[in-house]
């Protein structure tokens, strides 16, 4: 293979517009860095991607059966947790627990073999394989069996990190250590996945490297005088409603901020299981009109909501990278971080805390909106880190992990 | 054979437009009436409850009116359904004003917002009763004076603010509640516990004899469907001549809870005629009742006044005419509710002082208590009737539009 002219097999399971999170949009930005630099590559996703992308070739690896008519969206949110029980009464519970549970863990079983069937005919085509998370895993391990090409496992969130206290799919634990066993480089989107992936999972350091994520330039003009909400201080939160992103604490840290600042509004934008009890949790502590929901925002609406935050957080648990910080930096917002986060290793200037810490960002928070010079001051801080922060760089760094899976 | 009381409630909320953060401080309207994505808009929900019930029902009403001297009935209409009516559909007032030029129909009182005042502002409260009365005598020329609160709710405090209040009614209906009737007749005449000397006659809902007609009609399930109108004057007629049947339902009833293909309006033709053909059976307004105990002879207040002489129904806790449990938990059972009434009248004392009449109308377009009973969490089927009424996908949507919608209330009053 060619340093200078890769040729690569990825295996995807989600990809801008439909996505759920950070997973589509890291193998967008991964893909067009490539690209630009001469690499070529297969993409594999497991449902028809409407609009033709020029910076590569995608593989639509779905099945009918899986009941979507047309087939335009994954065949789950990447990271569901609905759980059906398995009827094979013959495995002793240990067994039972290591089951594909839920309908996804069945579909990616599905994925894996549709995969290996669709790249049959383009075997000669790429020297190497990259997959994404989990999902591709399976794929990946037949195909490397298959072709004993290099495979290289991408971890850009695994199950310690969704299900914290440990609860999680045993399944989906076996899949991703099985998986990086057997990768011959692994790619942690941060030193606090790579930690994780050696302490949990038990993987040998020697393979795992690290590559941060990037972000997509943005032509930026914030005009909040334009904007909604123009006589309150806005603090937000974005992402997933699930315990992973501590979305909780961030409702708890709009009950203190409240009390000093009582105009304020906290906004929850995100969907998922976790949706019903916050909207009881606000009510509970008396935050109705202070406490508002979105939903899911993306594209324009996503932008205007991060321009108009005076105060972005992101209380994550555990999050292995979190683009959304880096978005929310890029659109001006001063940024407070979870310790356990990933991108906190690239934005230093942004606020740390102990995710349970609400006293704490109460008091950055407030800090935030009584002392604007202090605000501009670390906006213009993580401004000059996020110059730093580019898909380019990441995948200068990739290809020399591709080059390195041959020796 | 017993006397029937009939009342019907007329209304109809605004529902919310789709709102979201990003509408916040845009001076964005509320209930803009617009037939919005999905949605259909407060406009389009009037109309066509007018084409299927209202018009219908109230053209029936006027034949019967015609057909019988003897016929006569109640209704309550909601300010706010006043308000649509004359915008949208203004044959709606014609028909209410010939069915009062005949003395057929009495109007009643209850709040201009069909609102929920009652539970956190007693001054608010009486204003809407106040409104509610100036809007029915600017229409119709008449003044009201027995009162029914939205959706019967009711309680022994309730009265005694009302009375508070000096607003003076010749009775009020409620709904009949076993757990407080304490097995006496629900079809006799009652009063309220006496409060500084003061009582007030109540007359009480039959909710078996009117939720036959008002749910149960239509429903194939029900061992008595198809309900002949000879079967249902069986049932009302076991009561003795000094009893009264209050049958008290939603006006809706007719022609959109219960479609006309169901053959309501045929069954309530034929329930007048067939009733009044026995000289005997009589339809009363509520007033004519409470008139009867209002005077007494002067050897009876030596002793006892008829009023006196009622039997009290103490109601200690609220109730009313919803779902099976017949209290307020339909708008204030779970804490979504709880909390956004909190909210909203927290903002009370600013938007009166604002003196902004849009902001201090739309703040009481916020009080009617669809927008809380769209938030009902109750699952049994109870959730079934409110999911039927409810605009919204579920009651977690109607509560996340509220809360937005009061934040960015609360950003005009800043």
């Amino acid at each position: 293979m060619s340093q200078l002219k890769p040729k690569v097999l990825m295996i995807g399971w989600e990809y801008p517009p439909h996505n759920s999170g950070g997973l589509g949009v890291a193998c967008q930005g991964i893909t067009q860095a490539l690209a630009e630099q001469n690499a070529e590559i297969y993409f594999t996703l497991p449902y028809q991607l409407k609009q033709s992308l020029g910076h590569m070739k995608v593989i639509n690896c779905y099945d009918k059966s899986w009941g979507n008519e047309n087939s335009s969206l994954p065949p789950f949110g990447a990271y569901s947790q609905s759980v059906h029980q398995s009827n094979d009464k013959n495995l002793d519970s240990h067994q039972l627990r290591a089951l594909p549970q839920s309908d996804i863990e069945q579909k990616v079983e599905e994925y894996a073999q549709l995969v290996e069937e669709k790249v049959a005919d383009h075997e000669n085509e790429f020297d190497l394989i990259h997959a994404h998370d989990w999902m591709s895993f399976p794929a990946a391990t037949k195909l490397k069996k298959k072709t004993n090409k290099p495979f290289i496992a991408h971890v850009h969130s695994t199950e310690k990190d969704r299900i914290p206290n440990g609860y999680g799919s045993n399944y989906i634990e076996k899949t991703e250590k099985e998986g990086m066993e057997i990768a011959d480089q692994i790619v942690a989107v941060s030193y606090y996945t790579k930690r994780l992936l050696i302490d949990y999972y038990q993987i040998d350091p020697a393979k795992i490297q690290v590559i941060h994520n990037g972000v997509f330039p943005t032509k930026y003009h914030k005009n909040k005088s334009d904007s909604f909400a123009a006589k309150r201080p806005i603090v937000t939160f974005m992402g997933r409603l699930t315990n992973q992103k501590g979305v909780k604490y961030f409702i708890k840290v709009g009950r203190k901020v409240l009390r000093k600042i009582p105009k304020a509004l906290f906004i929850v934008a995100g969907s998922g299981h976790l949706y019903h009890e916050l909207l009881l949790q606000t009510a509970n502590q008396q935050l109705t009109a202070h406490v508002l929901f979105s939903g899911f925002v993306r594209g324009v609406q996503k932008d205007k909501l991060l321009d108009r935050s005076d105060v972005f957080i992101m209380p994550s648990l555990s999050e292995p990278f979190g683009l959304v910080a880096l978005e929310a930096a890029q659109r001006q917002t001063p940024v407070i971080l979870s310790k356990t986060s990933g991108v906190s290793e690239i934005m230093t200037s942004a606020v740390k805390v102990d995710f349970w810490d609400e006293d704490k960002m109460a008091v950055e928070v407030i800090k935030f909106l009584q002392d604007k010079g202090y605000s501009q001051q670390v906006v213009a801080r993580q401004s000059q880190e996020l110059s730093q922060a580019t898909w380019s760089k990441s995948a200068q760094k990739l290809k020399k992990i591709y080059s390195q899976a041959f020796f | 054979m017993p006397q029937i009381c009939l009342y019907f409630q007329l209304h109809q909320p605004y529902r919310l437009d789709e709102f979201n953060v990003f509408d916040l401080g845009k001076k964005q309207a509320y209930f803009s009436r617009a037939n919005k994505q999905n949605q259909a808009g407060n406009i389009q929900v009037f109309q066509k409850v007018a084409q299927k019930s209202y018009l219908p029902m109230l053209r029936l009403l006027n034949e019967v009116a015609d057909e019988f001297d003897q016929f006569v009935f109640a209704l309550s209409a909601s300010g706010i359904f006043l308000e649509q009516a004359e915008k949208l559909e203004p044959e709606i007032i014609e028909l209410i004003k010939r069915l009062l030029d005949k003395g057929s129909l009495e109007l009643l009182s209850e709040t201009y917002y069909h609102s929920l005042s009652f539970l956190k502002s007693e001054r608010e409260f009486i204003d809407q009763i106040r409104f509610h009365s100036q809007k029915i005598e600017k229409i119709f020329n008449v003044k009201p004076a027995v009162f029914r609160n939205t959706e019967l709710i009711h309680s022994n405090d309730l009265v005694e603010l009302l009375l508070d209040s000096k607003l003076e009614f010749k009775g009020i209906l409620t709904e009949a509640v076993d757990r407080y009737l304490d097995g006496q007749k629900r079809t006799q005449l009652f009063r309220t516990p006496e409060k500084n000397h003061q009582t007030v006659p109540l007359l009480l809902k039959h909710a078996q004899l009117s939720d036959d007609i008002a749910f149960r009609f239509s429903n194939p399930s029900w061992q008595w469907h198809p309900l002949t109108v000879d079967r249902y004057l069986d049932w009302v007629e076991i009561y003795p001549e000094n009893e009264i049947v209050n049958l008290f339902m939603d006006f809706e009833t007719f022609g959109e809870h219960q479609w006309e293909d169901t053959g309501i309006f045929d069954f309530f033709h034929h329930f007048v005629k067939q009733f009044l053909t026995k000289d005997w059976n009589k339809f009363v307004m509520p007033s004519q009742i409470f008139d009867e105990v209002a005077t007494s002879s002067e050897e009876e207040k030596k002793t006892a006044t008829k009023l006196e002489k009622l039997p009290v129904y103490d109601v200690p806790d609220y109730i009313s005419w919803a779902d099976i449990d017949r209290d307020l938990t339909a708008w204030v059972g779970n804490q979504l509710q709880a909390d956004a009434l909190r909210k909203l009248f927290d903002l009370e004392e600013k938007v009166l002082a604002s003196k902004d009449q849009q902001i201090i109308e739309d703040w009481r377009k916020l009080q009617t208590s669809d927008h809380f009973y769209y938030m009902c969490t109750k699952w049994s089927a109870d959730g079934d009737v409110h999911a039927y009424f409810s605009p919204y996908d579920s009651p977690l949507e109607a509560y996340r539009r509220y809360s937005i919608v009061l934040a960015d209330l609360e950003e005009r009053l800043l």
